[in-house]
């Protein structure tokens, strides 16, 4: 939006509510026909106004083009506001106060569109912001006699005196102000109950209640605190300035007044309500904002709490849109993120319901054995490539750990146990909640072992294999997981190597937890990159370049990750051949088969599931970070 | 009774109007802005949505989209409510799948007229 049509949008949206009210209150109050449709009328005027002067194609638009319009939407803007006001004095008028109010702010706001204060110079504004101001502008010192851009505002006159009355009423009238009257103080605070006043001119001497104790009621009551009151006598005695003064009066004035003087105090009194409203108004937002940031800390932010804030102009308007605007994506993120974990959740309490889902083995250490005079062993947890893996009591900690137990044949090289130290010296660096923990790493009579954070529950093939396929969210849920781990582990440079169903672990929340990080790397030294190796791991999960022996990078999981995923949504693996060697060749030569055949899958999920299994790596995303941003585009 | 959902981030209008078309009978649902118009809009079936094309971060054609390219609200009548003051307003609407357009100031004569045109079940 150009900021020509933005100021176009400004001026005429008041107009609109007003002929919008207006037409409204026709139909419920036909007896007012006269005043509304004046209003109407008048509306209508000013609309032609604006499309005259700022029509959809003007491009340049000066102060001076501005000062125009608005002496050509004056008139009408003070029929409007004097149709509002005859209105007000109907007897029937209570249940449309709300309305009146409404018409006459839309009236009033009106005027106040500005453009910005850049310099005297007539300013034309194609790409300059536009500022919208909540309240007449502010203009400083003296007004010029007649003056009226800030006019109307809603006076009260409280006087014991008629004729004293009168000439205010007419001389603030003349100025553009709105003014009601009342005769003592207890009629006064009658009105001022009722309706809203932005200043009040106080007569001292009256009977009844006096203006004193007026004033001490208004400044008592938080409601009317803040509206300024101009305290007038006909006493010039120095104690009285003082008293009002110090019971909270924002001047004092002597009869009989000097006209210019007058207009000059209260057009003071008026601006200074108007910059401490703002400034009242701009820390209530602020107090907003900041208490929609605790809100959104403790979860509880609603969309749209900032919606008003949201509508200034102003940087502290932006700053509640773009807050509005990520605390929504962070709430929509969250809630889907449930719903995946949800999904995930189901998949696994049903194979649990499946009773033993746990792998079988030989048993190499009995139960109650006690390594390393250390740990207790407690159960045969599985049976992997690696090792054996057991749980056990740790008795140094009194914790519980998983306990896995070395193939003795992966070790048997020093230069082999050296870097594999080093590797778990690495891997115990990650820190991350899906992530299993590293502990230690050790020997004892002969036995080498690690021990690991103890997770209850099961892989994720045991829940594939029980399963079959799970659903996409539940599939998003695992990615996502697995996706955050392995960018913790990159950060720290180690790459898995051997991501895969069997190495992920998932907890009855459905919290996964990735496990052997580094562990793997014993399988390409202890075998080298010639047959033996290929027996200890799988090639099933293994990009091209890791089959074929080359230098790899975090790519290479990225690859097993999209195996993983692809094998999670259809139940089988991406290649499959009778042999080994035909496999391999599968692998290294085939492109991937669509997952386009199988039901339910979002297009953008199944093209970056391919894109994971490209067998150059550079086509695959560049990092596990670049892969949880697709992903978080593929779940919106 | 026929359900309308209101997206209008104008406090004024949205008063205004909502009270106009419950006033006439129908039952009226309001929406802030695009986000909550959406939400709203999926969330809940309604038979006829009116929204307004200037809103704040997400704007109406963009929600109108979003919108459209869901199952449960592709094909739920939209009006799009154009300030007159935009020029191309009424094109972007109609392109972003709006099925009428009205234009401000609402002339509410004019707008029942089209509300009881899309919701007429085709012959």
């Amino acid at each position: 939006m150009t900021d020509v049509s933005l100021l176009r949008h400004e001026l005429r949206t008041p107009v609109n509510a007003v002929l919008g009210y207006s037409e409204m209150l026709l139909e419920d109050a036909p007896g007012h026909q006269g005043e509304l449709e004046t209003t109407i009328a008048s509306a209508r005027e000013i609309l032609a106004a604006i499309d005259d002067r700022l029509s959809p194609t003007t491009i340049h638009f000066s102060r001076h083009d501005l000062e125009v319009l608005r002496d050509a939407m004056r008139p009408h803007q003070e029929r409007i506001l004097r149709a509002m006001n005859a209105l007000r004095k109907t007897a029937e008028v209570a249940d449309m106060t709300a309305d009146l109010d409404r018409i006459e702010s839309a009236a009033i706001r009106l005027l106040v569109v500005d453009l910005p204060d850049v310099a005297d110079a007539p300013t034309l504004i194609t790409d300059l912001p536009t500022m919208i101001t909540d309240a007449p502008r502010v203009t400083r010192g003296v007004r010029a006699a007649g003056a009226t851009t800030a006019a109307p505002f809603r006076i009260l006159v409280v006087d014991d005196v008629a004729d004293n009355r009168a000439v205010l009423e007419r001389r603030l009238e003349r100025d553009g102000h709105i003014v009601e009257c009342a005769e003592n103080g207890r009629v006064a605070l009658e009105r001022i109950r009722d309706h809203r006043f932005d200043l009040i001119v106080l007569d001292i001497m009256m009977p009844e209640v006096d203006g004193f104790e007026v004033l001490r009621r208004l400044k008592r009551s938080p409601d009317t605190h803040d509206i300024p009151v101009i305290m007038i006598s006909a006493l010039d005695d120095l104690e009285s300035v003082v008293r009002c003064i110090e019971e909270g009066a924002e001047d004092h004035l002597t009869k009989p007044f000097e006209p210019v003087l007058l207009r000059a105090r209260i057009n003071a009194s008026l601006d200074k309500k108007r910059l401490r409203d703002r400034e009242r108004a701009y820390l209530g937002e602020v107090k907003a904002i900041a208490a929609a940031a605790s809100a959104v800390e403790e979860g509880r932010y609603e969309s749209a709490s900032l919606a008003r804030t949201a509508l200034r102009s102003d940087e502290l308007g932006r700053l509640a849109r773009v807050f509005d605007g990520m605390a929504a994506k962070v709430k929509a993120r969250e809630g889907r993120l449930r719903r995946q974990v949800a999904g995930l959740r189901e998949e696994i309490d049903a194979v649990r319901r499946r009773a033993d889902v746990t792998d079988a083995g030989d048993v190499r250490l009995p139960i109650g054995h006690i390594l390393a005079d250390r740990y207790e062993i407690e159960l045969l947890v599985g049976v992997g490539a690696m090792g054996t893996v057991y749980r056990a009591h740790d008795q140094e900690l009194t914790d519980t750990v998983a306990l896995k137990v070395l193939r003795p044949e992966l070790l048997s090289d020093r230069t082999v146990l050296e870097r594999f130290k080093a590797e778990v010296r690495l891997a115990r660096r990650i820190s991350h909640p899906s992530v299993v923990r590293t502990h230690d790493f050790g020997e004892s009579d002969g036995v080498h072992y690690l021990t690991m954070e103890y997770v209850e529950g099961l892989t994720a093939r045991a829940l594939l294999d029980n399963r079959g396929r799970l659903g996409v969210a539940a599939v998003l849920a695992l990615a996502g997981q697995l996706t955050h781990a392995l960018v913790a582990a990159h950060a720290q440079g180690v790459i898995h190597r051997d991501i895969k169903p069997q190495n992920l672990l998932l907890d009855g929340q459905g919290s996964l937890k990735v496990m052997d990080f580094g562990v793997s790397r014993l399988a390409g030294h202890a075998g080298g990159t010639g047959d033996a190796g290929l027996l200890i791991g799988t090639p099933d999960y293994m990009a091209p370049e890791q089959l074929l022996g080359e230098d790899i990078d975090e790519r290479a999981d990225l690859y097993a990750t999209g195996v993983v995923l692809f094998e999670c949504l259809t139940g089988q693996l991406p290649f499959h051949a009778d042999t080994l060697v035909a496999k391999i060749a599968k692998v290294l030569g085939e492109d991937p088969p669509s997952l386009s055949a199988f039901d339910g899958i979002p297009q953008a999920l199944a093209t970056l599931i391919t894109r994971l299994l490209a067998r150059q790596r550079e086509t695959r995303p560049a990092s596990a970070q670049e892969l949880l941003q697709l992903l978080d585009q593929v779940g919106s | 009774m026929t359900r309308i959902l209101l997206v209008e981030d104008n406090e004024m209008n949205r008063d205004m109007l909502s009270r106009r078309l419950q006033k006439r009978g129908f039952d009226v649902t309001i929406a802030v802005d695009g986000r909550e118009g959406i939400d709203k809009a999926l969330a809940d079936p309604y038979d006829l949505i009116l929204m307004d094309i200037s809103l704040p971060e997400i704007d109406g054609c963009t929600a109108t989209r979003e919108l459209r390219s869901a199952p449960q609200t592709a094909q739920t009548p939209i009006i799009a409510l154009t300030a007159h003051a935009m020029a191309g307003d009424r094109e972007r609407a109609l392109e972003a799948g709006c099925n009428d357009y009205d234009t401000k100031p609402i002339e509410l004569d004019r707008l029942l007229g089209k509300i009881q045109a899309l919701l007429k079940p085709p012959l």
